[in-house]
This record gives C-alpha cells, structure tokens and sequence, in this order.
C-alpha cells in the first residue's frame, strides 16, 4: 500500500513537472550542442565543390551523398558515379562540372582531400551519433544537417567544408558530458 | 574521464578486490585457457602480433629482452627433465599475457593515470597519456608489459608490409608502455554493434585474436557478467571465483587456477592445469 501510495505520488510529481516545465525523459535527453570554434585553415579541392548550392537551395540531405554515416564509423565520400547520377543532366555547362565529367570519362575520381581529419590514436563513430541524436530522438532525418553542424558547422553556408569546430579532446569530452556520452578513455583513444 | 572525474574518482579506481573492485562493472571480461589442449603452436602470440600491430624488434633486441610480444608462450620443463627422453621430460606451454587484473598492482603506480581500470574490468593502457616511466612494468608480477625502448615502426613494418598495419589501434612510438589489452577494439566494435541493433552483446559474437586463432580452442574468452556464457560456465565448472587470494578447492579433479591469485591481484584469466599422459 504503502509502495503504491508513492507510486502514485511520483507519477503525480512527474505529470506536474511535464506540464509545469515540459520535462519528461525524452527531451531531458535532448542534445545539447557543443559550443567553441575553429579557424580552420582553407583546404584546396580539386573542384570547388558548392555545399551551399547542394544542401540549401536544392534541400540534399547530407546523408544522401554521405551515405555510411548513419551505418558505418566514416561518412564517405561519395563516388563520381552518385555525381554523374545527377550531373549528367543537371548543369552541364558550368566549368566545374565540366571539370568533373573530364574525370568522370577518364575514369578518374577526383582527389578529394579530407577536411576533418581526426587523429590516428581516436576511435570515432559516425553511426552512435546519428543514431544517438537523430534516430533515438525521432528527431527528423530531413534536418540532420543541424545535427552534422554540431561538429562539422553550417555547411549550408559554406562552399568547400572548411574545419569550423576544433575537434581536439576537451571539445569532444565537453560534449560527452553535457549529453551523456561515454566518459572512459577507452572508449575513444585507442 | 575528465582531470576533475580522476581526482574526484581516484579512490574508486584504487579500490581493492576484497572491497569488490571497480566501482561498476558494465561487463567483466575473462578467459579460460585450457593448458591441457595448448600444443605450443604459437599461432595465438601470431595473431596477436597482426591483430594489435606488435612491432617485430630482431633477433639481436630480442636477446636483450626487448620483444614486444604481448603473448608469449612460456615452456616449462620437469625439474627432472635432464634424467628423462623426450615424452617424459614433460614440456609444458603456459601462454602469457595481461591477466587484466581486478586489482591490478600496475595501476596505483601510474604517476599519471596511464593505466587504469575501466568499467570493463579491463587495465587500460591509453598510450596518449604515457609518459615512458616504466613504473608499471616493474610492478607487475607477470611481466607482460611491453616498453617501446625505439621508433620500431620505422623499421618494423618496410613497405609493402605497412599495409597489414590495423587501423583500429595506434601503432606506438618510442617511450610508451603497451600491454595486452584483451584486443579492446574488437570488444569495442561488438559494443558498438550491439548499441546499434539496441541488444546486448551476444557470447561468441566475437572473440579475442589468439582465440580466434587457436587451433585447438584451448582459449576461450567472453564476459563473466553473462550468466551463460561459455567462460562463466568454465569458471563455474572449475569452482574458480574472483575476490580471493585462495580458491576453496577440495576436489582434486577441479584444475582450474589463477595465476599469482595470492597477491591479491584477482587474475581474469583461469588456467586449466594439463593433465600428463604418464599419470593417467
């Protein structure tokens, strides 16, 4: 009886605290962004690529062409034929895809080079954060690009990726603390 | 683990075996290896060796005693072995590697917390945070930490060998301790696995290199918090328990045994004595 008395006071507490203040178990899990900033060096591409034009004016969602995020440790780059898939048709004229169909006859990928770039001693997982913060969340998958800013910044803004957030251990472990994340150093260092 | 988490946990990490360890144990990974099936083959310290990127240091280093074998098998013979022919002389293989210790003297040495426990019940060696002062090394009783005397990846792995290199752990440079660490980024891998699929890690969903690699099968690992895994029944079977400086063993039939268990360093490896074709 006396276990069911507090039961039902808990449960009442708890319905209190979810109309008072909208907290419930759900959005207490919410993720909280880290913060800080990078001025990352500017890394030359073989062809410029425009985030901007794909992710912002024509609504791509990241993991259209960053395909492994959501099932592997890296995101991926994409291959040349997830390009041509589009621009064979699509704006054909312009010099940079001109430059990329010249890649695309040869047979050639171009040489994209990695902008976000983690040490060799850290195990990092692109699949637990996706899943950490869009699948476990419902959060919706067409707006993952918010949750790729957390590290990666607002690439709707940018054209080629420029290292915006300082990926070094205090940015990553501030972020594991503030949304639960594993805090032993096993789970990353490697 | 952050500066003020290790200051503030540090007792934690420096609890004992007779207080029950770690604080939280997540899971309890152990082995049970059966020295009555081992035949000295080596092929475990040769998986271990491509599976955690072992340097291979020469014959000349490693007279002085500079291998980096992270697995070792030792040979023991009869003390009487000198008087006896060949099968009776009675060499025995004892295959040698980090007992992840539930109260590991390696640790509370550490001036700089480079080897601690984790939730795992694993001695974690983080590479990043070594500082070269070999304090651990001297203080374990089984001497199965490595040190990196040289840059031996500069030699080790010539090209096209630096290929077979595995990109899941670090290949370590000089003034840096390393150590078995129950092949961590397999357990690492499963975890993440399981995590995606939103179960718990399955026995024998994956294993260490040398069990992998055993021919015999002599090596079995797996997580003692599982209730029916294969090395919880073996433990079980042989009446091996953890937190104790002696097993409470009247059955002669039982050979399940810890290592050195009476300095109090709660081994997580039960071996299985052998038993001689002459005595049965």
């Amino acid at each position: 009886m006396k276990a069911l008395k507090y039961l039902l006071a808990s449960s009442l507490i708890s319905v209190f605290l979810v109309v008072s203040f909208g907290l419930n178990s759900v959005s207490a899990k919410e993720a909280i962004p880290p913060g800080g900033s990078h001025d990352g060096v500017d890394v030359p591409q073989p062809i410029e690529f425009p985030h901007n034009i794909h992710v912002e004016d024509n609504g791509i969602n990241c993991m259209y062409c960053h395909t492994y995020a959501r099932r592997s440790k890296v995101a991926g780059i994409p291959p040349t034929s997830k390009c041509m898939g589009c621009h064979k048709i699509i704006a054909t004229d312009k010099p940079r895809i001109q430059k990329l169909t010249e890649y695309w006859t040869k047979g050639e990928s171009p040489r994209w080079k990695k902008v976000h770039d983690l040490p060799d001693f850290v195990h990092f997982t692109h699949e637990r954060h996706i899943k950490r913060f869009v699948f476990d969340q419902d959060y919706p998958v067409e707006d993952v690009k918010e949750i790729c800013a957390f590290c990666h910044g607002q690439l709707k803004e940018m054209t080629v990726a420029n290292k915006v957030k300082p990926l070094n251990m205090g940015w990553c472990v501030s972020c594991h603390e503030a949304n639960g994340g594993p805090g032993d150093c096993w789970k990353c260092h490697k | 683990m952050s500066l003020s988490n290790i200051l503030n946990n540090w007792s934690h990490y420096r609890r004992g075996a007779e207080e029950g360890g770690h604080h939280t144990y997540e899971h309890r990974w152990a082995m049970a290896i059966n020295l009555d099936m081992c035949i000295g083959c080596n092929a475990c310290s040769t998986a271990c060796y491509s599976e955690n990127n072992l340097a291979v240091v020469g014959r000349e280093k490693f007279d002085k005693g500079q291998a980096m074998h992270w697995l070792r098998l030792e040979r023991y013979w009869d003390e009487d072995s000198a008087e006896k022919e060949f099968p009776d002389s009675g060499a025995k293989f004892l295959p040698m590697m980090c007992q992840q210790c539930g109260s590991a003297t390696c640790e509370p040495v550490c001036p700089v917390a480079a080897t601690y426990h984790t939730p795992d019940g694993l001695n974690a060696q983080v590479y990043n945070r070594c500082i070269g002062s070999r304090y651990c090394s001297n203080n374990c009783p089984f001497r199965v930490r490595y040190f990196n005397f040289y840059s031996y990846y500069e030699t080790s792995w010539p090209e096209p060998l630096n290929l077979q290199l595995n990109p899941d752990i670090t290949v370590r440079d000089k003034g840096v301790m390393e150590k078995c660490t129950f092949c961590v980024q397999r357990i690492r891998t499963a975890q993440d696995t399981a995590k995606m699929a939103d179960r718990n890690i399955i026995d024998g969903e994956f294993t260490t290199a040398c069990a992998q690699a055993c021919p015999t099968s002599a090596i079995v690992f797996g997580d003692t918090m599982d209730a029916d895994s294969q090395v919880t029944r073996l433990w079980k079977k042989h009446q091996v328990v953890r937190h104790t400086t002696k097993q409470d063993k009247r059955n002669p039939e039982l050979r399940g045994y810890r290592i050195f268990e009476e300095l109090n360093v709660d081994p997580s490896i039960m071996y299985l004595e052998r038993v001689r074709d002459t005595e049965v």
